[in-house]
Parts: structure tokens; C-alpha cells; sequence
């Protein structure tokens, strides 16, 4: 329980909690972005910690490259000028039935954790340390070509209609 | 031998997983929203690559970069259409969209 891995892992959880939990309690959304982005990094760290490498290196290049470029480009184009309290706080958000919300949290939290504990998981195999990277690329050409193609083209026109979407139609 | 237990990473993702739920449920900015959608999505796709560790297939960790491109995919779209209801409406919130019946 004291190896260096495990003490990583802690560090990490109250990284990705504790920047979780604050999304949660801010109310100003370009805070809630910044405390995304160290949700994600705490993210990629645990993936590097399931020895998956590929997956952590890929989720740090497109969430905190290119999904929180895109929130924060949201944020400055939907400044909100009013709100309810009369003051121009243009990142403040209205929030509503706080309690419910925890409550219903607090119960989904619960309810996972009991859940998951009951079960009795065992491994296919041993653990592999190792870089995936080149069975990941393998498996992409071999056992996965379809679903790579499908998804090469889902990607093509999701950001095709995504700039047409957001195109200025008057 | 000192492999972290699977339990920790699916204890983490039930609690990513429920702090996504609360953040939609509270509050009323749609990319707020967006961005408790995407924390739930991050929660699977955790648990997807905790299983996996322990597969020499790897098929936990192929379903998880394909959520994550459905996931960028998911968010640009979202974020277009939110740009539209901003410009017709010059507002986001969520208690604005009310049905007239």
C-alpha cells in the first residue's frame, strides 16, 4: 500500500476530485473551464497509471488541446450580459435546487460504490506493463480497420456540420 | 506486485460520474452543462481503460479512443449549436426553453 504508484494514484484522486468537486461549487464558468483542465490532467495520469499510454498522451492532446480551446472560445462568444442580481458578471451562472442535485449525487455516488463493491471482478490476464502503442496501431489495421474507417468519416462530417452549424445564416 | 487495485479507478469514475450528474442537475448555463456531460463521458471511459488493464486484448482500451473521438465530436456540434441559440436568443440559459402548451 506505500509503493510509489500508490502514492501517485492519491496525489491524482485529490487532483481529479478536488477540481472536480470545485466545477461543482463554482459558479463562474471560465473557472469551472480551468478546473476542467485539471480534471483532465489528473485524467491522463490515471490512464498512465493503467499502463494505457496511448490513451493518456491521446486525451491530453484532444481534451486540453482541443476541447477546452473550444469551451473557452464558447465562454467569449456567449457573454451574457444581465443577470438576475443586477450586476454584469458576464461568466456568473444561475444555479437551482442545490440540494436536490447533492442529494441525487451523493445518492449515485453511494450506490456505484456498493455496487461495484459487491462484484467480484477477475482479470483475463496478468497485467501488462508495457507501451500498447504498437498493438493499438495493429489492432487499428487489423481487428478494428472498420470501426477506424467509420469513425475517420463520423469525425469528417461531425466537423463539417459543426462549421455549418455555426455558420452566420442570414 | 504492486499494481493499484481495480476498485480505486472505479470508486474514482463513480465519483467523477456523480459530480457530472450533480453539475447538469444545478446548474443553468448549457456549456456548463456540456461540461458535466463531458466529466460523466470521462468517468466511463476510465472505468473502460481500468478493465482493460487486465485484458491482453485490449479491447477496453480501442473502446475507449473510439469514445474519445465520438466525445470531440459530440462537443463540437454542441458548442455550434449553442453559438445559434446564443445568436437568436442572446441568451443560454437553460430555464429559457420552455414549452408552450
Amino acid at each position: 500500500m506505500n509503493s510509489p504508484l500508490m502514492i501517485g494514484f492519491l496525489a491524482l484522486t485529490f487532483l481529479t476530485c478536488g477540481s472536480a468537486f470545485f466545477m461543482l461549487w463554482t459558479k463562474n464558468v471560465l473557472h469551472a473551464a480551468l478546473a476542467m483542465f485539471m480534471t483532465m490532467l489528473g485524467l491522463a495520469g490515471f490512464y498512465v497509471l493503467a499502463f494505457a499510454d496511448v490513451m493518456a498522451v491521446s486525451h491530453l492532446m484532444i481534451y486540453v488541446g482541443g476541447v477546452l480551446i473550444l469551451i473557452l472560445f464558447g465562454i467569449m462568444m456567449t457573454g451574457q450580459r444581465t443577470s438576475k442580481t443586477g450586476q454584469t458578471n458576464e461568466l456568473f451562472t444561475e444555479q437551482k435546487g442545490r440540494f436536490w442535485a447533492f442529494f441525487i449525487g451523493l445518492t449515485v455516488f453511494f450506490g456505484l460504490s456498493w455496487l461495484l463493491g459487491q462484484q467480484h471482478f477477475y482479470a483475463f490476464s496478468d497485467i501488462d506493463q508495457h507501451s500498447k502503442l504498437g498493438r493499438v496501431g495493429l489492432s487499428f489495421m487489423l481487428e478494428y480497420s472498420f470501426p477506424f474507417e467509420l469513425t475517420g468519416v463520423f469525425l469528417l462530417i461531425a466537423l463539417v456540420g459543426a462549421t455549418y452549424i455555426a455558420k452566420n445564416h442570414e | 506486485m504492486n499494481e493499484i487495485p481495480l476498485i480505486f479507478f472505479l470508486w474514482v469514475g463513480a465519483f467523477l460520474f456523480a459530480t457530472g450528474l450533480s453539475i447538469i442537475l444545478i446548474k443553468r448555463n448549457v456549456i456548463f452543462v456540456l461540461m458535466g456531460v463531458e466529466l460523466m463521458l470521462n468517468a466511463a471511459n476510465l472505468n473502460l481503460i481500468a478493465f482493460s488493464r487486465g485484458d491482453d486484448q485490449n479491447q477496453g482500451l480501442m473502446m475507449g479512443l473510439f469514445v474519445l473521438v465520438i466525445g470531440v465530436c459530440e462537443m463540437s456540434i454542441a458548442l455550434a449549436i449553442i453559438l445559434q441559440v446564443y445568436r437568436r436568443f442572446k441568451k443560454i440559459d437553460i430555464d429559457q426553453f420552455q414549452s408552450r402548451n
